[in-house]
């Protein structure tokens, strides 16, 4: 995801305790460490056995009851191309299909399969420039007319209607590259062509993407939202957000913006042409408008009523302790998600390597990590990816204690006391973790000064090319689990521009961009090793930033919730495979 | 009585013109951008720029005034070519977080609030007062003490305090009632009610302490009355004299008072709809303004002035009521 | 008969009121206030009774306890009150009150605060009629409130039976307390400062009212009132208290033209006359009236009585009894001799005030 501004967007809805998906950022979570950083072991598969449907069938689970979700805030978007965060996506995927899926069955293997499509997606000419998906037969709509690939070519052609400008735009920017992605084409409205130039569909089941340089990417945003069908005939525009028109297991039945979405069966979805949903709930029901706490406590009190219940809110830090015991903690869903929080060294202005050095020994990763909740709010990081990225291999390049190493900083330091700028937002939440990181950079022999910046033009200003700070705490999840939204758009030199930077440490290395071009040519299944290795490299000769911790999801389910396990392609409880037990 | 209020609504307007510029000023005098909250995530200086057109804050200040008003009064559209959409008067505009006709959020928060607020109130009245003139009756009696220490220990909690406290006892710790809920009263009355009865619980409770303090003070007051002696002095029954004589005097301030408290109340009960988890007018208010999204937070505040003002409009027209000596012209 | 069916007084005999050694003793958290301390008194059918004295001095502590309109809770009532020969003290409340307003009835001194602000006169006279007559309709209640004030001399009294209080003249308003107060035909009516609160020239209006009515009513009259003037106007029978306590009674005659007691001349030099000298100078009573929570020893009067040295230590040990003078039917608490209070008043006091 591009973290930058889901960061922004998170950081102001954590002033209204909304948004479940962005709570972590800012909120702290429970004492969730995951001490053994386990291997990613997800890739591509176009295995008949994973593509084909219907999903394997859960053990001991059964079908019917209703899910209740709770929820601190609605919805921003439900329409596929407005999707973009990771609970809208999870409850799109109820709703709607995209061309490809992410198949989990709480193992930790992650496979991206085809969901539409009946694999991941060919790469015609391998070269990852032309690439065409074959949709599967028998998959309807919620009135049991069939999904065409038209359906899905129009899906990704309002997607770029300036009115719908919300949802992820990759696809729609490797189509039209150079400049603003809907620079030339604007969607089928206001007398627009309905498909954007570059997608055809040669008959009803077949649609094919071809894209002027190679994006061998392309199963994984495959994925997103963006590509669920939408008819053309059913297509509400702005008010599609309210009723997404149903190709999955579930359909609409009531939607109170702010209150409640209740979800039903869809009568005409066929499980057989499914490899992901098992859809054993008869229905679910979101409600919105619930402080975090009490989310909480109604999860720990497992009253009747709220057996059937999950949350993607983390369990606030108040209600931490009473989950710790036996019943409650059972009930415990926790696990890493795509962020890895970093403090981000400014290369431009701090370019003696050795101090870089120095402060990757210096900061006490445990004090960072405290001060936004401890244990349950994530785990030290030493990598740049998060462990939810597939071929995650993890590393520790300086082998630093927690609490730092002063000998080994001093060492580096050679007598040097550097005058570091420490930028930090202004929330209450953020000022603490920028003051116990002076304590600790002080006290480790650096000069520290504090520059707090107001929180809402944060990323704003130091993501100014020439912005006079030394030191500032970042936030980056990827969109799909793979090193490819993370290095690039963080570590390539060659996209830092004036203002608006995701390349914080404004590293500009001609071998790191090198390296990333190479990777990008390679297959998609090669290119998971590729970005360890470069993930690795970077830390290793260029050290653009310290590495402070993974963010962590801590969330509860009722008693009566089965097969609850954190997706590791979203972050938070899965939904695909869960049931009630009856 | 029909000038008067004529008067009063003239008064009302102008009141709610100066309300609604001063919250259209300050709304646009935050350095922040709704456009920047409302981009979401992968935002450009483009996609800005494209919410900002679309949520017509591109235009001139009094443009987007005039264009507000002009709304209220007889309707505008919004948006251009295939998004042209007609938004008929009483046009508040569409929320910018999700596209909502705001006279729709209107209709769903303002009954939620408005349930809660008249179940609170029926409690607070009837308890509250009822409390406070059986106190000043038996002035002096352990009833008496008993009350008043109970009522001053209400009247210094917190709603959040004791909401919660209610909420740990009667949900989460024992089961004894639901977590609460709205239904609408006219789909389930009776699960309008049982989802209800913690706010109205809150409320009426706490309410109730402030209540019975000023029934109290109000009945002893007329109580010591000359009218209530002459009454006496007639061979009433005590409780003609309790009811017919002193009641009715000690009523009016507290008519005032809570004529004004329900119509404060009904423009949002912010900390007890967060404590219930409810979708009142309340949150309607800060979310609104957290988001900064200005169609809402110009229907809420101006709604909540409505409220404010017409209470006091219908506080006067009841006090000429009560009171004959009261004319209202 | 029920408990509830009250005798009918007997009308010609005897006193109609005769209130004996009473005494009304309020608890407060500074002590006991002995606002009425051992008074005995009488009124005969068809008589006004004047009842005089500063404030304070437990006028109208008397008079509401004759209603039986004190808190029960924090008062305490001893001696004997018998209206028609009916015990009242110690009578269950529910019986009193079914008295008030009916047997005995009150006219209060301000009747803009005595009158209910948001009740129509006529809804408050009915209703003073209708709980004494239930079996009374809408109707006839009406129809004798209206009657009533036409009776008090109020004009165009059916119209004016919807108004309010607020509508009416002081004058007016004490006019319709007195309607309200003669709607059920009371024997005995007691008027505490009627006039007070209204200008001159109506007080005489309403003073004569009284007596008409009186005498069409044939009704007991106790007339309380600081105001020597309208004593003298109305009154048959006076009483003079001072400190809770009857310090002389007897006729107006009596008292008015020869009083003896040193606190009644103090009262009588303390008002202008209207037929005398208007530059003779006005004598007030030195001090102020006494706690009566805290009475002074002996002559409850004597830190104020010029003559109290005359006799020793006695007014300062002693309290006075209440005795008879020579002439039948005046009495007189004071230690002085009769001899010497006669002298006094004749030498000293007789050229000030209304005496003349």
């Amino acid at each position: 995801m591009r973290g930058r501004t889901r960061t922004l967007t998170c950081s102001v809805l954590a002033v209204a305790l909304v948004a479940g998906g962005c709570t972590r950022t800012t909120d702290s979570g429970g004492g969730g460490e995951e001490k053994k950083t386990k291997t990613q072991t997800g890739s591509i598969s176009y295995e008949a056995a994973d593509n084909q449907g219907p999903a394997a069938a859960v053990n001991g689970a059964t079908r019917g009851g209703t899910v209740t979700v709770m929820q601190v805030s609605d919805f921003e978007h439900l329409d596929p191309a407005r999707n973009y965060v990771n609970v809208q996506q999870v409850t799109g995927g109820l709703l709607y299909r995209s061309l490809n899926g992410y198949k989990e069955n709480g193992s930790g293997q992650l496979l991206l399969v085809g969901d539409l499509a009946t694999d991941p997606g060919k790469d015609v000419d391998g070269d990852c420039k032309v690439w065409e998906f074959t949709l599967r037969d028998g998959v309807k709509y919620e009135d049991g007319s069939p999904v065409t690939s038209r359906d899905v070519a129009y899906g990704i052609g309002r997607s770029f209607a300036p009115s719908l400008n919300e949802g992820p735009h990759y696809i729609q920017q490797w189509l039209y590259p150079g400049g603003v992605y809907n620079a030339t084409y604007k969607g089928p409205y206001d007398g627009g062509k309905p498909v954007p130039d570059g997608i055809t569909t040669p008959d009803d089941r077949t649609i094919r993407f071809t894209f002027p340089q190679p994006h061998c990417d392309m199963p994984y945003a495959a994925a997103l939202p963006t590509s669920a069908p939408v008819p053309a005939g059913k297509d509400t525009r702005d008010q599609y957000d309210l009723r997404p028109f149903s190709s999955g297991p579930y359909k609409v039945k009531s939607y109170q913006r702010d209150v409640a979405l209740e979800l039903e069966r869809n009568p005409n979805w066929d499980p057989k042409t499914d490899p992901l949903r098992t859809a054993y709930p008869d229905g679910f029901r979101f409600t919105f408008g619930l402080e975090s706490a009490q989310i909480a406590e109604r999860l720990v009190a497992d009253a009747p009523a709220d057996q059937a219940s999950i949350s993607w809110v983390d369990v606030p830090p108040a209600v931490l302790p009473r989950t710790t015991s036996g019943g409650v903690a059972e009930r415990v869903v926790k696990g890493p998600t795509q962020y890895t929080w970093v403090l981000n060294i400014n290369t431009q202005r701090v370019t003696d390597l050795n101090i870089r050095k120095a402060l990757n020994y210096a900061v006490d990763k445990d004090a960072v990590l405290k001060a936004v909740g401890g244990q349950a709010a994530g785990s030290p990081a030493t990598t740049l990816m998060s462990p939810t990225t597939a071929g995650f291999k993890t590393y520790d390049v300086f082998h630093a204690p927690i609490n730092g190493d002063k000998a080994k900083v001093a060492e580096l330091l050679a007598g040097q006391r550097p005058k570091l700028v420490l930028a930090h937002s202004n929330i209450e939440l953020r000022t603490q973790q920028a003051e116990a990181l002076r304590k600790n950079l002080t006290d480790m022999g650096f000069d520290i000064v504090m520059k707090p910046i107001e929180n809402s033009s944060y990323y704003d200003e130091i993501g100014r090319k020439n912005n006079p700070y030394d030191l500032y705490i970042g936030g980056w999840g990827s969109d799909w689990p793979t090193g490819s939204t993370i290095i690039p758009p963080l570590y390539d030199g060659r996209e830092i521009v004036a203002e608006g930077n995701n390349n914080l440490s404004y590293l500009n290395e001609p071998a790191v961009s090198a390296e990333i071009d190479r990777i990008r040519k390679l297959p998609a299944a090669e290119q998971d090793a590729g970005w360890t290795a470069l993930d690795e490299k970077i830390m290793r000769e260029y050290v653009p930033v310290v590495p402070c911790y993974y963010d962590a999801a801590y969330e509860l389910r009722g008693s009566k919730i089965g097969n609850a396990f954190l997706s590791d392609a979203y972050g938070i409880l899965q939904a695909n495979t869960i049931y009630v037990k009856q | 009585m029909l000038r008067f209020i004529l008067r009063r609504l003239l008064v009302a307007a102008a009141t709610l013109v100066v309300i609604s510029l001063v919250t259209f000023g300050l709304f646009f005098a935050v350095p922040s951008s709704p456009a920047k909250v409302m981009c979401g995530k992968n935002c450009t200086a483009e996609d800005i720029a494209q919410v900002e057109a679309r949520l017509g804050i591109d235009q001139p200040l009094p443009r987007q005034y005039t264009d507000f008003v002009q709304g209220v009064f007889v309707g505008r559209t919004y948006g251009e070519g295939d998004f042209a959409r007609r938004c008929p008067a009483p046009c508040l505009g569409y929320s910018f977080r999700n596209n909502q006709p705001v006279t729709e959020i209107i209709a769903q928060r303002l009954p939620v609030t408005a349930s809660i607020v008249a179940g609170g109130a029926v409690i607070w009245l009837l308890l509250g007062v009822t409390l406070g003139m059986v106190s000043a009756l038996r002035r002096g009696t352990v009833f008496d003490r008993a009350a008043i220490g109970v009522t001053l220990a209400g009247a210094s909690m917190q709603v959040y305090f004791f909401g919660l406290i209610l909420l740990y006892v009667l949900v989460y710790a024992t089961g004894l009632l639901p977590f609460p809920s709205y239904t609408p009263l006219t789909q389930n009355p009776l699960r309008w009610a049982v989802g209800l009865l913690l706010p109205w619980m809150t409320l009426g409770f706490l309410n109730s302490a402030l209540y019975a303090r000023l029934s109290r003070a109000q009945m002893l007051e007329t109580l010591s009355e000359d009218f209530v002696r002459t009454a006496r002095a007639k061979g009433l029954s005590p409780r003609q004299v309790h009811l017919r004589h002193a009641l009715r005097a000690a009523i009016t301030p507290i008519v005032t008072i809570a004529g004004l408290d329900i119509g404060t109340s009904l423009g949002g009960t912010f900390i007890t709809e967060s404590i219930f988890g409810l979708q009142g007018l309340g949150k309607a208010t800060v979310e609104a303004v957290q988001f900064l999204n200005l169609p809402l937070v110009m229907a809420t505040v101006l709604l909540a002035a409505v409220f404010i003002v017409v209470a006091n409009i219908v506080v006067d027209v009841l006090y000429a009521v009560i009171d004959p000596r009261v004319r209202l012209n | 008969m029920t408990t509830s069916a009250v005798p009918a007084p007997r009308r010609g005999s005897a006193p109609h009121l005769r209130v004996e050694e009473l005494r009304v003793h309020f608890t407060t958290t500074d002590g006991v206030v002995r606002a009425v301390d051992g008074l005995s008194f009488a009124v005969d059918q068809g008589r006004t009774l004047g009842i005089v004295g500063e404030s304070g001095s437990g006028k109208s502590v008397t008079s509401l306890a004759v209603l039986g309109l004190h808190d029960r809770r924090r008062t305490r009532i001893s001696g004997r009150i018998l209206l028609g020969g009916r015990e009242l003290v110690g009578l269950p409340e529910e019986e009193v009150r079914r008295l008030r307003g009916r047997d005995l009835a009150m006219i209060f001194q301000d009747p803009l605060s005595a009158l209910h602000p948001y009740y129509s006169v006529g809804r408050q006279i009915t209703e003073a009629y209708r709980v004494h007559h239930p079996g009374a309709g809408t109707r006839e209640a009406r129809q004798r409130a209206v009657d009533m004030l036409g009776r008090v001399g109020i004009p165009q009294p059916a119209r004016r039976f919807d108004q309010y209080p607020h509508e009416f003249s002081g004058g007016m308003r004490q006019r319709v307390m007195i309607a309200m107060a003669l709607v059920n035909d009371p024997d005995l009516l007691i008027a505490d400062e009627p006039t007070t609160a209204l200008d001159v020239t109506v007080q005489a209006q309403i003073l004569d009212l009284l007596a008409d009515l009186q005498a069409e009513f044939h009704s007991a009259i106790i007339l309380i009132t600081h105001d020597l003037g309208v004593v003298s106007q109305v009154a048959d029978d006076v009483l003079v208290m001072y400190g809770g306590r009857a310090v002389e009674r007897g006729s107006v005659e009596q008292v008015l033209r020869r009083p003896q007691h040193p606190y009644t001349w103090g009262l009588l030099s303390s008002v202008p006359s209207l037929h005398g000298d208007a530059d003779a100078d006005l004598l007030p009573i030195p001090g102020n009236p006494p706690s009566l929570i805290n009475l002074p020893s002996g002559c409850a009067f004597h830190p104020r009585c010029r003559y109290a040295d005359r006799n020793g230590d006695r007014s300062r040990t002693q309290a006075p009894e209440l005795r008879q003078v020579v002439e039948r039917g005046h009495l007189v608490a004071c230690h002085l001799t009769e001899a010497e209070r006669q002298r006094i008043y004749r030498d000293e006091i007789s050229q000030v005030g209304v005496a003349r």
